[in-house]
């Protein structure tokens, strides 16, 4: 009963994962894919790629990227829970139907329609924001290269957050009323009370999150592609966008798309040992 | 314990922003597809257009020139991708129905394996498929374009086909083997005594109690099979084996397609996958938390 699945993730998942480093190894540029030989070129790829100052450029920026927009998104998500599982704001119900959203939208249509909105002349944010009589001139979004790697994760945030609030508050659903009625009876504050009861119950959760956010935030492709593509220059070059680049479009070298997409692969590698720690020990 | 007045408005300001970001590109690009590219250009502050139109729907529906609409004004030319929207559709339909339905089935199997049988490679498979979905996907898809190429499997449904089954299976093991294994175990047994082998104990006694995880998973399954561009982007690049998400990413600075049209083509784009999670809600959440936390 387990052979198809075996033979699925034998095809999709344990071969290419062992074909990539031995792609990574080897030159494989347009050339060599039509010839179907691959020259050994020993570490050569990952030499290359570590003298590649886009690469570590890309490196960076991943990881800038991953903390920004996970931060964000757990304390966006901490807030937003909160807020829905509070009976008193009656619209919370409405924010629940909602939550679930971005989570259908495809993430490159989710890109195009941030693309839109970000656009200099024609974006719906600039003309909001005429609307509103915040602006007077039009906003160049992602214009400018200090900043546009942070303006990129605010449509990254808005297609995630949904899973990190749901994961939140489903933890403080299954959170006993009993707990916090205590806590009142003995005199503690509203801020005393989440401080001390809610975040310390919240901690297992939020660390699945971030540990999850996390390593999905390191692979973010989709929203680079349909906004910046990469620019104003190299400003928003990120490691999947890289690996992509070097393999399917000019030079065309799959070997060093290989290398720098293993140098990602090991990288979430490492968070996948530290996320299944994590849970053997709630486990024990 | 209500909270006083004043905190309760303040709440309930802030649940209102939350609405509004959460609605922004939604409105977005509902506005934006029913706007002409002469309004949008026309005037570049407005935030509501002057005249709606359904012309942009109308040339996805009939992959019509834009010449010959009123609608346009730059923009002279049709790309293949937009003409051939039809095809886009119905790719993506077959995937994801397909996807969905092979992930469905292997799934359930080796998640009914991995919770009866107590065997020590069937822990192993569990972990190996924590670990999978730490996998990067484009670290997949490089070698299995190179692999693909050489099996004739590029511009075809059933390479996108495998690849996704393969990358959205170890999600299913991980939700639907948890379920499985807290069924009581003796409607099992029961079965087996009248006669029933294991497989049609499974058939007839697991899944028929397991509908609401099968709904979780597959309805999860349909939205990141149906939402997916780097498989079916480096797999397939002619127009006929393109999937909606891969056409909206082909248009990527094209000038012949403004926003109004792209806008159009993002809501056709999330249209099913949008209206399956407010169908399923329930199911869509209990499978995004059970993968998370039971893993």
């Amino acid at each position: 009963m387990n052979l198809p699945t075996l033979i699925t993730l034998a095809l999709v998942l344990a071969y290419p994962i062992f074909y990539a480093a031995y792609l990574s190894f080897h030159r494989v540029a347009l050339a060599d894919l039509r010839r179907g030989v691959f020259p050994f070129v020993g570490f050569g790829n990952y030499r290359r790629i570590f003298a590649d100052p886009v690469f570590l450029l890309s490196l960076k920026n991943t990881m800038l990227f991953a903390t920004v927009s996970v931060t964000a998104e757990i304390l966006l998500a901490l807030a937003i829970a909160l807020l829905i599982s509070e009976r008193s704001v009656w619209t919370g119900r409405i924010t629940r139907v909602l939550i679930l959203l971005p989570y259908a939208v495809p993430p490159i249509a989710n890109g195009q329609i941030w693309a839109f909105l970000y656009n200099f002349n024609f974006g719906f944010l600039n003309r909001l924001l005429f609307a509103l009589g915040v602006i007077d001139a039009p906003v160049d979004w992602v214009g400018d290269p200090r900043t546009a790697l942070f303006v990129l994760t605010i449509p990254y945030i808005w297609r995630t957050l949904p899973f990190a609030i749901l994961l939140i508050h489903a933890a403080l659903e299954g959170m006993a009323p009993e707990l916090f009625e205590a806590a009142a009876l003995d005199g503690a504050s509203a801020w005393q009370r989440f401080r001390y009861v809610t975040l310390p119950l919240l901690r297992p959760v939020i660390v699945v999150v971030l540990v999850l956010r996390t390593s999905f935030a390191f692979t973010v492709f989709e929203e680079v592609l349909a906004i910046t593509q990469g620019g104003p220059g190299d400003a928003t070059w990120v490691a999947a966008w890289y690996s992509y680049r070097r393999s399917f479009a000019p030079p065309f070298d799959i070997g060093v798309g290989s290398a720098s997409a293993y140098v990602l692969a090991l990288i979430t590698g490492l968070l996948a040992l530290g996320y299944v720690k994590l849970l053997y020990r709630r486990v024990e | 314990m209500r909270p006083s007045r004043p905190v309760r408005i303040a709440l309930h300001l802030a649940n209102l922003a939350t609405i509004a970001f959460f609605l922004l590109p939604i409105a977005t690009a509902a506005i934006g597809s029913f706007e002409s590219e002469k309004t949008l250009r026309a005037d570049t502050r407005a935030v509501l257009p002057s005249e709606w139109t359904l012309d942009n729907f109308r040339v996805l529906i009939s992959g019509g020139a834009p010449s010959s609409s009123s609608i346009y004004d730059q923009a002279t030319y049709l790309p293949d991708n937009v003409k051939k929207i039809r095809y886009a559709l119905a790719n993506s339909t077959i995937i994801a129905v397909s996807v969905t339905v092979l992930t469905l089935v292997f799934g359930s199997l080796s998640a009914f394996t991995v919770a009866r049988l107590r065997q020590r490679w069937l822990e192993w498979l569990m972990s190996i498929n924590v670990f999978a979905r730490f996998v990067p996907i484009v670290v997949l898809m490089i070698p299995l374009y190179v692999t693909f190429r050489r099996l004739d499997l590029l511009n075809s449904v059933w390479g996108v086909i495998i690849a996704e089954t393969g990358f959205l299976l170890p999600y299913g093991v991980l939700i639907l083997s948890p379920y499985f294994a807290a069924l009581p175990q003796e409607l099992d047994e029961a079965a087996r005594i009248d006669g029933c082998s294991r497989f049609t104990a499974f058939l007839r006694i697991t899944l028929p109690l397991s509908t609401p995880v099968l709904a979780s998973y597959g309805a999860i399954v349909f939205i990141v099979a149906w939402n997916d561009l780097l498989t079916p982007l480096i797999l397939n690049n002619r127009a006929e084996f393109m999937t909606l998400p891969v056409v909206v990413a082909s248009l990527v600075g094209d000038m012949n397609v403004f926003f109004s049209l792209m806008m159009a083509i993002c809501l056709v784009a999330m249209a099913p996958s949008v209206i399956l999670v407010l169908l399923l809600q329930k199911f869509v959440v209990r499978g995004l938390v059970a993968g998370a936390v039971k893993g």
